[in-house]
């Protein structure tokens, strides 16, 4: 199928010289609903509880910051590429055509005819403010840290519907970064809060904003105007905020909403077992790693981190911290992605090896505090489970819990031992998030400042369009982490999501970023049954 | 000040005034432990709000929104005055937003749960106070004894739980297991969502009240006033509730007051179980964000609380004391 096409083909084709990527939104959503359920029903209000949550939420097309912030964005907001189920770049956004003539000029054409919620037609003009909104130092937005390659000021309007990007320098994860669900497409002069003024918090989604309480609720209307035929089937979607997770578990098994998110894993078996409800599995490539500063003593030693890995008995940390709603992790992140580096052997616990580098290193009997918080579920579950398995190895762990104002105070990213996690990441953009110096949440300082090797792999990878050159350099930069980075990474939890069973369309199994299939794609491919 | 209160010492006013002067002094002291309290918590709003999503970009971004300049003891200066004249200031992590329009519907919606908690358990629990001591060592005084007992030591959320896994999930459905009320809705439209936290708050209170009530009217009915009621041939129902009951009241209104005042701090637990819009999860949500104009405004909001029911309390128990309010000439 032609809207398969991963990055790396689109890559190839570009190398060869000149190439377009043309995709139907519609065939492809066809796809996705095909041989799953039957002829899809229209009405009725969709009701989901949210995890988190608070006066601080807010809706932003561009912009995120507490799950209920999530649930919120794709009710009203599109991207210009989006990921597949399996985790693969897709041509079924926005743009109906992007080409690349090199790695650094970009052509993005958008697909005719598609209005925002206020009637205003999506055009090039759009695109170029969107992308320009999203770099914009001065707002600060979360989805313009993956765009650090991408020139504001040199953007063309090529006609009505087409954008050329002069990009700061080449680099082949761009349509990573566009595909991000907080990439989203915003009309000129977008601002969420310019009440009365010409372009309010509109966006071309499925869904308009009817109202929003933060911290409390928001509804959702149909969008009569949207563009991809038939969809969506709700009426209204109604997004509640529940901090709490008994209460949410509570709402859904009496049957107050239809689905939730995060459902904490030892509740799994109640809702399987309530009838009328259903876990809604989907692995995930979300890690929360203990993160082991390089440059900071005792980690700075490559035997102390060698050890700590040594120490980590992966399995049982799956089983307890994660109720075993994961897999194992080798201390390599990136999972999905095809340049995942399988080959490398899995780690496993050696506690007399992990003994034998500490006291070549000269900490035998070492004690450390590691510091977590409830950021995201395996975080502290993980410290502590990590902290016992540490004492056989003679290694005392403190594992210290603290409030998340407190953990990601002005402490945060200096920690030496902590906890944090990650979401699901190309192998290369997740490398650009975290294992840079220029990255923005660098918990681990890697790599070594006295060693250019991996970041100039690096820079090598991003402008290599070859597929199989760059899976190359892409290997070797992997082996480095794996033999002298400074996380663990122990495991990848599976996204544990509630919902009842008269609401269909939802997949088990698919690979989750978002939770519930992406909220069953922005609440338009799934409905009442 | 002082040639005030030497003026209007005597009687009840001058005891009124006099508490009320001091619960304002109360009032400014707890402003002041909180707000250095709030400060002592490392990190700033502005990271305890972006959290994770946090960077430089942004951080620098959401700190100049937010006006985090100054000096502490100015920007304690800057809230108590706009505090004195009745400006709670903006909320931090609704971005600006005011903070009385942040509370305002959550103040009415936990305002209404409180009421009808307090309406329900207090004559509730006087009733059975009252029905123990008279039937002292009989059956009802030794059952509901140890019910009372153990419904004390449980906690709330441990009630709140139990009774949703009874009538809102597992074994019968008949009430909705979570207090879903609509921003744009009040509570009283929703009375089916209120049962089960308002039955746990019940719950939680009464067992105090109850307890106090017996051993008080226990006391009363062996007193010698009672006796005679008794000799004189009035009929039992007439000195239970015409000699004793108003009798034996003065020591329960304390424990009521301090339950009703531990009612508006501590939902916080019952809202949070239930998902009910109220101060509570406001509170919690406002500390963990550093939002404090919303956390000094519900300490105060809560420290007055407990004055004000104290004052209401000491005022009653006065009224109802015959010793007492002739003391006070």
């Amino acid at each position: 199928m032609t809207e398969h096409l991963t990055r790396d083909e689109l890559l190839r084709r570009a190398a060869a010289g000149g190439a377009l990527i043309a995709a139907s939104g519609a065939l492809s959503d066809a796809a996705l609903a095909g041989g799953r359920a039957a002829k899809p029903k229209k009405g009725g209000t969709f009701r989901i509880g949210v995890s988190g949550g608070s006066t601080k939420d807010f809706i932003d097309g561009q912009d995120i910051v507490t799950r209920p912030d999530q649930a919120r964005i794709v009710t009203g907001w599109e991207t210009l590429v989006n990921f597949s189920p399996q985790f693969k770049l897709v041509f079924t956004g926005l743009a109906e055509e992007i080409s690349a003539k090199s790695a650094d000029v970009w052509t993005i054409r958008v697909r005719p005819g598609i209005e925002f919620h206020n009637g205003k037609t999506l055009g090039a003009d759009d695109v170029i403010y969107s992308l320009q909104r999203l770099v914009n130092p001065k707002l600060g937005l979360f989805g313009g840290a993956a765009l650090k390659s991408l020139d504001p000021t040199r953007m063309k309007k090529v006609d009505k519907r087409t954008v050329r990007l002069f990009l700061k320098q080449k680099d082949v994860t761009i349509l990573d970064a566009l595909g991000q669900y907080i990439a989203g497409i915003v009309p000129v002069g977008y601002s969420p809060d310019a009440v009365g003024k010409a372009n309010p918090n509109v966006g071309t989604g499925p869904y308009k904003v009817q109202s929003f309480t933060p911290g409390q609720q928001s509804t959702h209307l149909r969008n009569p105007n949207y563009w991809r035929s038939g969809q969506p089937y709700f009426d209204k979607v109604v997004i509640i905020d529940f901090p709490d997770d008994t209460a949410r578990v509570n709402a859904l098994l009496g049957g107050q909403i239809d689905a939730m998110t995060d459902v904490p894993p030892a509740q799994v078996a109640v809702v399987n077992g309530h009838s009328g409800t259903k876990v809604l599995e989907s692995p995930s490539a979300a890690w929360t790693p203990i993160c082991m500063r390089v440059d900071a003593p005792p980690f700075d030693d490559v035997r102390v981190r060698q050890a700590m890995r040594l120490i980590a008995n992966r399995p049982q940390m799956v089983q307890q911290a994660l109720a075993g709603h994961g897999h194992i992790g080798n201390d390599l992140y990136g999972i999905f992605d095809e340049v995942f580096a399988k080959d490398l052997p899995q780690r496993h616990q050696d506690i007399a090896k992990a003994k034998s580098l500490l006291k070549a290193a000269g900490h035998e009997n070492l004690t450390v505090d590691l510091q977590s918080t409830n950021g995201a579920l395996g975080m502290n579950e993980g410290a502590q489970v990590f902290a016992q398995q540490a004492k056989a190895a003679g290694v005392t762990v403190n594992a210290k819990i603290l409030d998340s104002g407190a953990f990601y105070g002005d402490q945060y990213l200096k920690w030496p031992f902590s906890t944090d996690f990650w979401g699901s990441r190309n192998y290369l953009s997740q490398v650009a998030a975290g294992s840079l110096p220029t990255s923005p949440y660098n918990e681990t300082h890697w790599p070594d400042t006295k060693d250019n090797k991996f970041l100039s792999l690096y820079k090598q990878a991003l402008k290599t369009v070859d597929r199989k050159k760059r899976a190359a350099i892409e290997h070797e930069m992997q082996k480095m982490e794996y033999d002298k980075g400074g996380y663990i990474i122990w495991g990848f939890s599976t996204l544990l999501d509630g919902y009842a069973t008269k609401v269909k369309g939802l997949k088990q199994g698919d690979k989750g970023v978002l939770p519930l299939n992406a909220f069953g794609h922005g609440y338009r491919t799934i409905w009442f049954g | 000040m002082s040639t005030a209160i030497r003026f209007v010492r005597r009687g009840i006013s001058g005891f009124v005034l006099r508490r009320v002067l001091l619960g304002l002094l109360t009032l400014l002291l707890v402003s002041v432990i909180v707000f250095a309290a709030t400060q002592a918590l490392p990190s700033d709003p502005a990271r305890a709000i972006l959290g994770r999503t946090a960077t430089p970009e942004s951080l620098a971004a959401l700190r100049k929104q937010l006006n985090l300049t100054g000096s502490i003891p100015g920007q304690y200066a800057h809230w108590l005055k706009g505090f004195v004249t009745g400006d709670f200031g903006n909320s931090l992590a609704a971005r600006g937003e005011p903070v009385t329009q942040v509370l305002g519907k959550r103040l009415e919606n936990s305002a209404f749960l409180v009421l009808i908690a307090g309406e329900v358990s207090i004559p509730l629990s006087i009733l059975l106070g009252v029905l123990a001591a008279r039937r002292r060592d009989g059956p009802f005084d030794h059952t509901s004894s140890l019910l009372m007992l153990a419904l004390a030591a449980l906690p709330e959320f441990v009630v709140g739980i139990a009774l949703v896994v009874l009538f809102g999930t597992t074994v019968f459905h008949w009430l909705p297991a979570v207090s879903l009320i609509p921003p744009e809705d009040t509570p009283f439209q929703h009375l089916k969502a209120l049962i089960l936290p308002v039955a746990t708050l019940v719950l939680a209170v009464s067992p105090y009240i109850a307890r106090i009530m017996r051993a008080s009217m226990v006391e009363v009915l062996e007193s010698d006033f009672v006796e005679m009621a008794r000799l004189k041939g009035m009929p039992e129902r007439h000195v239970l509730w015409r000699h004793a009951v108003p009798n034996a009241v003065a020591p329960a209104i304390q424990v009521i007051a301090l339950n009703l005042a531990y009612l508006a701090g501590g939902i916080v637990v019952v809202e949070f179980v239930f998902g009910y819009p109220g101060i509570g999860s406001a509170l919690v949500d406002a500390v963990a964000n550093r939002d404090l104009p919303v956390v000094q405004a519900l300490a105060i909001l809560i420290a007055g609380v407990y004055v004000a029911l104290n004052l209401m309390a000491d005022v009653a128990t006065i009224l109802v004391s015959p010793r007492l309010r002739t003391s006070l000439r």
